[in-house]
């Protein structure tokens, strides 16, 4: 498996993130051990240090969980924190690049926040 | 990797190695802990070839202290027992065929690994009759390269490793050198003046410029180092007042892109934005290169008349 070098994610988050996939598609079911930072580094061709990385990334949001000696685990409820964390981060993102756009076409908050509200209205009103 | 301190397995305190007037190792002062594989990265003359020599005993430092597994390498049979250098130089008798020196290292080096070497011999077709002095530049790195593998020796160095190799054996190489190293952890530390492919498989970063140490950092810190930023050229050298430029490059008249060091808040890259000034990551290999240029501009500048 080959990951994108010259994506502008870098590698180990680009990990994290197949991690996670594979933890919504049910691959990794919770409290199942997960690849460790070796057999992640000979899978992607990459440092370990650069796997482990990836790794500590999901442990800091308890999406894993650590057992001495054993391994990194799936936490009972990875599936829900990477649903939440992904809605979450999406959207911030996407408001974010609104506001700064709205901001260069010299369109005010009022306006965006009617344009959201009209967009919203057309929305429903296309609902069976 | 894993918890606790590392040990230093290279210790190189103010070392200096001068011919006559010319320093080719000026005042270099670094680390390199065990088990970690090092990309030590600089343009040519940077001192690479040098510094690889005096860590493993080639040659007497001008001044300056320098230490491998805790002892001074020049003329040491206990550094020269564990430590391996891999180059274009390598010469063996010249009565010898491949296959007569794929026998004969193998007690020199206690960790040899016959099968591996054998292994890797077959896939990368060499012919075992040949003589050494007669390889191809490509066939010759590679025959190396395996020596160096399979001699699995706790210090392995690599100088320009794969010169003459093809695209397709350079990706084999790295690829037989990780897992081998995933499976057998040993110091490795391997010179290039490009990264690129070389890139994912390191865990640090040495880059050298004139003899110097310019960085030293983790590959991963390495890819956050910098950023580049594009944009109106008044409007990018306001948003950037007051901070170092790593690089700067005018390729349209009044759009100027400038590489700084990424030091600020995402949201300030953000209000940059407002203000029509783009952020793009910049790729290591570029910014080894923009942090250890000679002069300050570009290729360009060569061609700009009047």
């Amino acid at each position: 498996m080959i990951f994108n070098p010259d994506s502008i994610k870098p590698i180990y988050i680009q990990i994290a993130e197949w991690l996670e996939t594979e933890i919504l598609s049910a691959n990794l079911k919770e409290d199942e051990r997960i690849y460790s930072q070796y057999q992640l580094a000979e899978m992607f061709n990459i440092n370990p240090a650069t796997a482990a990385k990836g790794l500590n990334l999901l442990a800091d949001e308890n999406i894993v969980y650590k057992k001495r000696g054993l391994g990194m685990f799936v936490s009972p409820h990875a599936k829900e924190l990477i649903l939440t964390k992904r809605r979450n981060q999406f959207l911030t993102q996407m408001i974010r690049e609104l506001v700064i756009e709205a901001k260069r076409l010299g369109v005010s908050e009022n306006e965006l926040i009617q344009m959201i509200e009209q967009a919203s209205q057309e929305w429903e009103g296309e609902q069976p | 990797m894993g918890g606790g301190t590392a040990m230093s397995v290279v210790e190189c305190r103010n070392l200096t190695k001068s011919y006559g007037k010319l320093s080719a190792i000026d005042d270099l002062t670094f680390d390199i802990e065990e088990n970690k594989i090092t990309g030590l990265i600089g343009r040519n003359g940077a001192g690479k070839t040098t510094l690889l020599k005096l860590i493993a005993g080639y040659l007497r430092p001008t001044s300056g202290e320098l230490k491998v597994f805790a002892h001074n390498p020049f003329n040491s049979l206990e550094v020269s027992a564990h430590t391996m250098f891999i180059d274009d130089n390598m010469s063996f008798p010249n009565t010898f065929t491949l296959v007569d020196i794929l026998v004969e290292v193998a007690p020199f080096y206690p960790n040899w690994d016959s099968r591996l070497a054998q292994g890797l011999f077959d896939y990368f077709s060499l012919n075992p009759k040949q003589r050494h002095g007669r390889l191809s530049k490509g066939s010759k790195s590679t025959f190396n390269a395996i020596i160096g593998i399979a001699a699995r020796c706790p210090l392995t160095l690599f100088d320009e490793p794969t010169t003459g190799m093809d695209s397709a054996v350079r990706k084999d190489f790295y690829r037989a050198l990780l897992k081998d190293y995933i499976e057998h952890p040993r110091t490795v530390i391997l010179s290039s003046h490009l990264l690129g492919e070389l890139e994912e498989i390191l865990e640090d970063i040495l880059l050298l410029d004139q003899g110097t140490k310019r960085l030293q950092l983790p590959l991963i810190e390495m890819k956050e180092f910098a950023i580049g930023l594009r944009g109106n050229a008044q409007a990018v050298l306001q948003f950037i007042e007051g901070r170092e430029i790593i690089y700067q490059e005018e390729f349209a008249p009044s759009s100027l892109y400038v590489v700084v060091k990424k030091d600020l808040a995402p949201g300030a890259y953000d209000r940059a934005r407002q203000n029509g000034i783009e952020s793009v990551p910049v790729f290591v290999n570029d910014l080894c290169i923009y942090l250890t240029g000679k002069s300050k501009g570009g290729i360009d500048d060569v061609f700009k008349r009047g």
